[in-house]
């Protein structure tokens, strides 16, 4: 039984496997057919759910496992791909950060799979949402527990993948898919940082592994200021921090259950902790940590005073979500990680219930909301900066979402006027001559090799001896005539004799 | 042994001009049964065969005129008995086929059985005297098949053929008696020609190979000595035409192996120039073949186009390329072979070759809509295809030593892909139906056949592939490879 257990940790892989499995189950039913009316409510839920809670169950032995022996740290499963100076691998991270918020995550996870169950009964897209929301299980417990970069940036855009899905969950209404795609384009944002990152570290360090992050006093200062801007970028993206703040308020278009694990309590977290993993290549560049400590001061003044004058439940809340989350960066920047951790779990967990409750929440409190206080409705200027998010998300819609959707339009015309007649369409051919109609061709190859067979035609035609009107039977011809002109001369008696005579002065 | 199948389609074509019917069906049933026995016998001597002996087997000789130092030496290698095997199968279609001929049923026998024995000759000769004759002794059947029987252009066409390929052969004859009077030991016999030729110098070496290429390379054909061969291939009654480019195109490779044995230090002087020539014979075939919307014109020109892949293979000197170069003779051989058929049979129903006059035959000829598009699909050398094996052997083996020159030839293919799927289109998918009575059940059998071959050889290439590995190592040994 011990040894048995001693190898539990092995088996971690389910936990992020578990969920997707219940995916693929649930869009197998949907696809198939089967997914249809209230008789297939329960299965999708319990599905999802027994997902969910095997991960918390497995997680939690490994927890008490690890009180007993100690955490099992860094475990390399397999090889994945690479190549001579770099590997990449699966390889998971059970170290008490890891283990803390997966377990963490996974509660929340089962907690909020349940509670959907009911809330989302009979709605049209039940059977979608659950598979959106275990898709996202399966990436957030990615991110948590993996052990290397590389296998956490997946789950990170499994995250936003979900995420992208479960705003645009209304995808009826324009308002909830435009959200979704601003969303999804701020986060790339943020991707890109991440990539830029692994990217860097595949070069300069080998591979992906955060314990190989660690390391980095092998590499200069200045690579390792760039390398940690890049997760930094990545983390101020997801954590919604200044100057990616807009879309936070914007995302929170999905159904409640869906707001509360990805705004409230889980995903909103996830650059925190990609930052409390890199503690120790933060620690090594402080100028890094103090604009951490802006961004985040920033970010709390800004939620703040948006705070103040919300009128609706979810927005409320969004912005005391992200005031605390930004209270967060600013420990991290000031080197608390301790105080983060534990600010982290505890806001996580307090805000999943805040979210989940708040459709009922003018049932429970029956009362008006504060009005905001004298000073801030006093001062004109800030009152409507206030109100109006400080224009954040009409820069970030005119700084990202356009200019992105007008360079998609210009590729689109671009290939539409200009590549798709240079490498030519099928069916669109015109015919080179018009005595054969069927040899078509379109597209600058089409009429290259049009001109190039014609003039190869040319060079055929005077290569046939006998063809149609060929040059070489021209000359021919020519040649024959002269050869009968010859013989005629011969044939004559004057000329025949000279010849004779000729042959004879040639003899003799 | 070898001389039982050299004389036995001539003992065919005797009896046949000798047999007193009328109708043209007992003709084609005796000729079918000396096809048939050469195919048999063919195909027992190739179980005779020890692929893992000796190069040349079953080697007999006998002075033929001692003076001169000439013999009638016959013998076969695993290539020439590939070629042997080919041209078994090809004659037999050529005369399965032609079971509705009524005129000139009897002349077109003869001489296709003559032909028949002329070409095993080329193959099986052991002595360049006695390949020199049969050499020859293809064009006579050839001349008459052509002139009595073709199409509107016959008489043009024949004479058009007869000239150039008389002209190419008078090269080789100077070349073969430049050779002869070169070599020490003043014999004819290849083995002796061989040694006579490999002591050399370079410079007379690459004077001899011009007239043997000259020769070969007209009847090859490569660019630019190919002129006769578009309008042959269109004017000839299309069995006829399954011989030309199945079978006797390959008589002009096969003798440029035979020719690079007796000249290597020539071959490895010129082999940049040649594979020249094989890329510019690519372009040329599949640009000009792209252009014609006349099908069987089309066929030829891709004719032209897939003999450069054989050049191709030949130029690389190695054991790769000469095995891809091998294989392509009888993939072309064969496809070629399936293509003219189903063309032939076309132009005897509709009397039209133009694309234009066709339609959509599915509906009512699926049997002609599924040769057509198997045999222009085997002909771009799609994968499962005989032609795939050989393109692939020739592409490594042309990489190995020119690198990414190779990919002239996959352009060459791309552009044989789009004439293909020009036609399939047109033919073989929906569209405008046409009327057209399908393939009677003979017919199918010989394009089934041939389907089979090359599905076969696409799927399991190994025991030709065996047949053949004796020879070419030994070709390739010569350069070191």
């Amino acid at each position: 039984m011990i040894p048995l257990l001693a190898k539990l940790p092995e088996w971690i892989w389910l936990v992020p496997v578990l969920p997707l499995v219940a995916v693929v189950i649930n869009a197998a039913r949907v696809l198939l057919g089967t997914a249809t009316g209230d008789a297939a409510e329960p299965l999708t839920a319990r599905l999802s759910s027994l997902a969910a809670f095997g991960g918390l169950v497995l997680l939690l032995s490994i927890d008490a496992l690890a009180l007993i022996d100690g955490p099992p740290g860094h475990l390399r499963l397999a090889h994945w791909f690479g190549n001579g100076n770099w590997e990449a691998t699966f390889s998971f991270m059970l170290d008490p950060l890891s283990l803390t918020l997966g377990t963490l995550t996974a509660l929340i996870g089962w907690l909020v799979m349940r509670f959907s169950a009911n809330y989302l009964h009979r709605e049209a897209g039940f059977h979608r949402f659950f598979i959106a929301l275990s898709f996202f299980l399966a990436g957030i417990q990615l991110v948590l527990l993996a052990g290397n970069g590389l296998l956490a940036f997946v789950g990170w855009e499994m995250c936003g993948v979900s995420s992208f899905l479960l705003i645009g969950y209304a995808w009826q209404r324009p308002v909830a898919t435009g959200n979704a795609l601003f969303a999804f384009v701020t986060n790339r944002g943020g991707d890109a940082g991440f990539l830029l990152a692994l990217g860097l570290a595949a070069t300069w360090l080998g591979g992906f592994e955060w314990t190989l992050l660690a390391k980095t006093a092998q590499i200069s200062v200045v690579n390792d200021r760039l390398l940690v801007i890049g997760f930094v970028i990545a983390a101020l993206a997801k954590s919604a921090q200044l100057p990616f703040s807009a879309w936070i308020t914007k995302a929170l278009e999905g159904p409640t259950p869906s707001s509360a694990i990805f705004y409230g309590a889980v995903m909103v977290h996830a650059g925190v902790y990609l930052l409390l993993r890199l503690e120790p290549l933060l620690l090594q560049v402080p100028d890094v940590m103090f604009g951490l400590v802006v961004a985040g001061a920033l970010t709390a003044i800004y939620a703040w005073l948006c705070g103040l004058v919300q009128t609706d439940v979810k927005s409320a809340l969004i912005f005391a979500t992200l005031f605390q989350v930004s209270l967060m960066f600013v420990c991290i920047g000031l080197g608390w990680t301790t105080l983060a951790l534990v600010h982290l779990c505890l806001h996580a967990g307090w805000r999943v219930w805040q979210f989940l409750v708040a459709p009922s929440w003018l049932v429970i409190t029956r009362q008006r909301p504060p009005p905001p206080p004298a000073w801030l409705r006093n001062n004109q200027l800030l009152y409507t900066a206030a109100l109006q998010r400080f224009w954040l998300d009409k820069l970030a819609d005119t700084l990202l979402v356009q200019p992105t959707e007008s360079f998609s339009r210009d590729a689109h015309a671009f290939e539409e006027h200009f590549i798709d007649h240079a490498i030519g369409q099928p069916g669109q051919g015109k015919p080179l001559h018009a005595e054969r109609p069927l040899i078509v061709a379109d597209g600058l190859p089409g009429r290259l090799l049009g001109a190039v067979s014609d003039a190869l035609q040319r060079i055929e035609y005077r290569l046939l001896l006998r063809g149609k009107g060929g040059t070489a039977e021209k000359l021919m011809h020519r040649a024959g005539a002269y050869l009968r002109t010859l013989e005629n001369l011969l044939e004559q008696p004057r000329y025949l004799m000279m010849a004779v005579m000729a042959t004879f002065v040639v003899i003799l | 042994m070898l001389k039982v199948l050299v004389f036995l389609p001539v003992v065919g074509a005797a009896l046949l001009a000798v047999l007193p019917v009328r109708r043209a069906l007992p003709l084609w049933q005796v000729a079918m049964v000396f096809a048939l026995g050469a195919l048999g016998y063919a195909l027992w001597l190739a179980g005779q065969f020890d692929a893992a002996g000796p190069a040349l087997q079953m080697f007999e000789s006998r002075a033929w005129n001692r003076r001169l130092g000439s013999y009638f030496a016959l013998g076969v290698d695993g290539i020439s008995l590939a070629m042997v095997l080919l041209t078994a199968l090809l004659s037999l279609i050529a005369v399965l086929m032609s079971r509705r001929m009524t005129e000139g049923a009897r002349l077109y026998f003869v001489l296709v059985l003559l032909l028949e024995s002329a070409m095993f000759g080329v193959f099986m000769a052991r002595d360049w005297s006695l390949f020199y004759v049969f050499w020859e002794a293809t064009l006579l059947p050839l001349f008459f098949l052509i002139d009595r029987l073709g199409g509107p252009n016959r008489q043009r066409a024949a004479l058009n053929f007869f000239l150039y390929t008389l002209g190419g052969s008078v090269f080789m004859l100077v070349a073969l008696l430049f050779l002869y009077d070169a070599a020490p030991g003043h014999s004819f016999a290849m083995a002796d020609m061989a040694e006579g030729g490999r002591g050399l110098p370079l410079n007379t070496q690459l004077l001899i190979f011009a007239g043997f290429f000259i020769g070969f390379g007209v009847k090859m054909p490569v660019f630019p000595l190919h002129g006769w061969l578009p309008l042959a291939h269109v004017e000839a009654p299309s069995p006829v035409s399954i011989l030309l480019s199945g079978v006797l195109l390959k008589m002009g490779a096969y003798g440029l192996i035979r020719a690079a044995e007796t000249l290597p230090a020539a071959l490895l002087a010129t082999q940049d120039w040649l594979v020249v020539i094989a890329f510019i014979s690519l372009l040329y075939g599949g640009i000009l073949a792209w252009r014609q919307q006349d099908l069987k014109a089309m066929v030829a020109y891709s004719s032209i186009s897939h003999m450069g892949i054989v050049l191709l293979g030949i130029a690389t000197l190695n054991v790769t390329g000469l095995t891809g170069a091998v294989m392509q003779m009888v993939a072309h051989g064969l496809t070629a072979g399936l293509l003219f058929l189903v063309v032939g049979l076309l132009y005897q129903r509709t009397h039209s070759r133009d694309l234009a006059d066709y339609g959509a035959l599915p509906g009512k000829a699926p049997r002609f809509a599924f040769f057509t598009a198997f045999g222009l699909l085997a002909a771009i050398g799609l994968p499962g295809s005989a032609g795939f094996i050989a393109e692939l052997h020739a592409l490594v083996g042309g990489f190995q030593r020119w690198g990414g020159w190779v990919l002239i030839l996959c352009l060459a293919m791309l552009i044989g892909a789009a004439y293909s799927l020009r036609v399939i289109g047109r033919l073989c998918l929906k569209g405008e139906p046409m009327d057209l009575p399908d393939m009677t059940r003979t017919e199918a059998v010989a394009a089934g056949l041939l389907a089979v071959c090359i599905l076969g050889l696409g799927i399991w290439p190994a025991p030709l592939l065996e047949l053949i590995a004796g020879s070419v190592d030994q070709v390739a040994r010569l350069f070191g490879a």
